[in-house]
């Protein structure tokens, strides 16, 4: 499979893609108690360049749903139950040099053609003519070419998510060593393609896969030269990365280990490992929860304006819709494992559709207090352990009727961008055998 | 502070410690009684007991005795070996070689061994290998030196005699010198093949035995601390990046399971040297180990003081490694505190 710099270039007849498409992804897990219903048939598109937010009370399903795109969940106790999450890789848009043109619609990246039909649209992409890849289907070494190059992950907690074992410069070398091994040889003007002992060395150095006894011959003098340039390459790339996050005295920074950091800058080493290979999409699990509230506001800063400035697409998940409101162009709300509505970000503030997501706006002023806990909504999020078809809104919602509690309701569009999974917006049209109709009752 | 200027600062320590354990040694040695005993004869008289203990200044008070007995410690003189019939210090050096390459053998192959099993196991929780794995520990662990050292002594040496006892053939032994006096070492040198691999063969019943339980402890400790850490967010993180899971694992996980698997590995060499006492006696092993047993048994107190001061002093170094190898894996830790 060819992901990067794949050649052709795409047909500029083509409407831009989304880089992303989740289609009915369902996760669960095994548990004493039952199978719990995680994720239950969640899908949305991630457009490329924008930023979509995923909101949601603790627990709903948010990171299952982000480690799904990496297949980080870890299986077992993880059952895959079906559904897939198409990826189409970009390069750079080789008309603008990514400064944005007609081409590539201003937005600097082109996705790569399918590789059967060199763009001109087939059934393995669909009829899109973009290469598409099923991120749950994909081989595990075809996932490794993505993972930290093409899609990359920030976590929750800095402080737990760096090994503390290894300075920020061996962390973040990773990244290089293995995304882009060659373009370091040639950096350090080392022939790729030396022979002889010494030349394999070196290149299985550049690729991170040297063993100890290896190392200690490159560190001698005859192949030390080599190894510092190749090192030097790497250094002058991490600190080039730090100091887009804005660290300050990245040369320094890079030989601390994550103890020696603040939080905010743990964060930001994160973003700079995360961007290193400037990758089409980034997911951001709650990047600022674990971090104090005036280090979020910058962090947040940060995380705009190298998006605005790289064009990737960001995954921002958060339990905190007033954050989400500052980062995002649309906004997809959770609940239980299910998709609650899908808009832009404006629309779900000014008009919220789903009775879900009103409850979680009016409680806005609660959630800096308690993480991700809904003060104005009263009751609990179900148990989803095997739920039976119905709402999983059903019980805590206002406006619920007998229909709710019957049938599940699908995420549908009301309007231009707006999907809602609500039968007060979709009333079941032919309702079968003893299944009631929905019967607006205010509680 | 650097690990270079924390090793210099725990090596000017050293000697202070060493004079604080030389006199525990000495004082819990002298509540055994007077060393006397070990020099004695039947047809001695009374007159000739009372001039030896004016000889070893044995009626002096105990503070002074130790004072005469440090000072001959300072000298090289560790006193008079009743049981060797010669000056301990003549004594110790050839036979502290061989418990040295009987231990240090051992603490090779059960590190090694014990890394790689315990890693193995962990990176495949409660799955066939895990489970062998456990058997193979919890045995380890749990089966008495001597009983596992007699089992292979009748197994493989009286029932199928594929492994000899002792330390080696007396004619190979005799073709070659002995400058280091470790056997396979002396062997290596002398270039002498038929040699090593005498030496090796009469070392493997005896390493097997000390080796096991050293092995099985610290392939336990490795195993439950790399489960630990595979859960953590950072090797995630690893593989977000791209890495394969071989690198995740070596570059990541390892790394800081070591952490915990280092203290033990510290410990269990305690554990070699306690067990090389038994596996010398059962091998016919002439090291420190059986010639210290036979001192116990016949209050031989000069080689026992010298024993017990050479294996703590011993200790205190393995302590040092052991420290300074933990700062190096765990950056968290405040040097010097
Ligand atoms: N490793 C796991 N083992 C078992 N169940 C899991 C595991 N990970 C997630 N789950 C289940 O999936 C559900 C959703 O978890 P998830 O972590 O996606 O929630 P979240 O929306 O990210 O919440 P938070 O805001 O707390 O991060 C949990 O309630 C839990 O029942
Ligand atoms: S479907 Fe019914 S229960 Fe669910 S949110 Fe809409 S009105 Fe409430
Ligand atoms: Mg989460
Ligand atoms: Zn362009
Ligand atoms: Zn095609």
């Amino acid at each position: 499979m060819t992901l990067v710099g794949s050649d052709g270039p795409a047909p500029p007849a083509l409407a831009p893609a989304p880089v992303a498409s989740v289609v009915d992804l369902r996760v669960h897990f095994r548990s004493k108690a039952g199978i719990v219903h995680a994720v239950d048939g969640v899908s949305f598109d991630i457009a490329d360049g924008e930023t979509l937010g995923l909101v949601g009370e603790t627990g709903c399903g948010k990171s299952v749903t982000a480690r799904s795109f990496l297949r980080l969940v870890p299986m077992p106790p993880g059952i895959q139950a079906g559904g897939s999450i198409l990826f189409r890789p970009h390069r750079t848009c080789e008309t603008c040099s990514g400064n944005g043109c007609a081409v590539c619609h201003e937005s600097g990246r082109v996705p790569d053609a399918c590789a059967t039909c060199e763009g001109a649209g087939c059934e393995t992409c669909a009829g899109s003519g973009y290469l598409t890849v099923d991120l749950l289907e994909i081989p595990e070494q075809d996932l490794r070419t993505i993972r930290g190059n093409r899609i990359a992950m920030i976590f929750q907690d800095p402080g737990k998510a760096l090994n503390p074992a290894l300075s920020i410069r061996d962390q973040l070398a990773e990244v290089f060593y293995q995304h882009r091994s060659a373009e370091l040889l040639a950096a350090a003007a080392i022939d790729g393609e030396a022979g002889g002992p010494a030349g394999t060395l070196i290149r299985r150095k550049a690729a991170l896969r040297s063993r100890l006894l290896e190392d200690a011959l490159l560190s001698l003098p005859p192949l030390r030269a080599r190894r510092n340039k190749l090192r030097a390459a790497a250094d002058d790339r991490i600190v080039a990365a730090l100091a887009e996050t804005q660290i300050p005295n990245p040369r320094k920074v890079m030989d601390r280990y994550p103890h020696e950091l603040s939080g905010g800058m743990r964060q930001r080493v994160m973003i700079a490992q995360a961007l290193a290979c400037d990758p089409d999409l980034l997911i951001a699990d709650e990047p600022t929860t674990a971090l104090d509230v005036t280090v979020q506001a910058r962090i947040l800063e940060l995380v705009r304006e190298l998006q605005s400035r790289h064009r990737t697409s960001v995954l921002y998940i958060s339990h905190d819709l007033s954050l989400v409101r500052r980062v995002c162009d649309r906004v997809a709300v959770m609940y239980a494992g299910r998709i609650a509505e899908v808009a832009p970000a404006e629309q779900i503030f000014s008009d919220p559709s789903h009775p879900y997501t009103r409850g979680l706006l009016a409680a806005i002023p609660a959630t800096s207090h308690e993480r991700g806990r809904l003060v104005a909504i009263s009751g609990t999020v179900p148990e989803l352990i095997n739920p039976t078809p119905a709402c999983r809104f059903a019980g805590r919602c206002p406006f619920e009727a007998p229909v709710c509690r019957a049938l599940e309701p699908e995420p549908k569009p009301t309007r231009d961008g707006h999907q809602v999974a609500c039968f007060i917006h979709h009333p079941p049209r032919d309702a079968a055998d003893g299944v009631p109709t929905f019967d607006r009752q205010v509680r | 502070m650097q690990i270079r200027d924390y090793i210099i600062r725990r090596l000017m320590v050293l000697p202070l410690l060493v004079v604080g354990v030389s006199i525990i040694v000495f004082a819990l040695t002298r509540i055994g009684g007077s060393p006397i005993g070990i020099y004695l004869s039947h047809e001695m008289s009374q007159e000739e007991v009372a001039e030896l203990e004016e000889r070893f200044h044995l009626d002096d008070p105990v503070p002074v005795q130790y004072f005469y007995w440090a000072s001959g410690v300072l000298r090289g003189d560790l006193g008079w070996s009743g049981v060797a019939a010669a000056p301990v210090t003549d004594v110790f050096l050839p036979k502290l070689a061989a418990t040295m390459e009987l231990a240090v053998s051992s603490a090779i192959v059960a590190v090694v061994l014990g890394i790689a099993l315990g890693t193995f196991a962990g990176a495949r929780r409660n799955r066939l290998p895990d489970h062998l794995t456990r058997v193979f520990s919890i045995s380890g662990a749990a089966m008495p030196l001597f009983w596992f050292a007699i089992l292979l002594l009748i197994v493989f040496w009286v029932y199928l005699g594929w492994f000899p006892i002792g330390r080696s053939d007396p004619d190979l032994w005799a073709r070659i010198d002995h400058p280091t006096n470790l056997y396979t070492v002396d062997s290596l040198i002398a270039g002498d093949f038929g040699a090593f691999r005498d030496a090796v063969w009469h070392l493997t019943l005896p390493a097997v035995t000390l080796g096991y339980g050293a092995t099985a402890i610290i392939a336990r400790m490795m195993r439950s601390s790399l489960v630990e850490e595979l859960q953590e967010d950072y090797v995630d993180a690893a593989r977000a990046k791209g890495l394969p899971e071989r690198l995740v694992l070596r570059r990541h996980a390892r790394r800081n399971a070591l952490i915990p698997t280092v203290t033990v590995i510290g410990l269990s060499f305690g554990f070699l040297l306690q067990g090389s006492v038994v596996a010398e006696i059962i091998f016919q092993w002439p090291g420190l180990g059986r010639w210290m047993a036979d001192s116990v048994l016949r209050g031989d107190q000069a080689t026992i003081m010298a024993y017990v001061l050479f294996t703590s002093v011993l200790f205190l170094v393995v302590n040092l490694a052991v420290d300074v190898a933990y700062a190096y894996l765990d950056r968290r830790v405040v040097l010097g505190e």
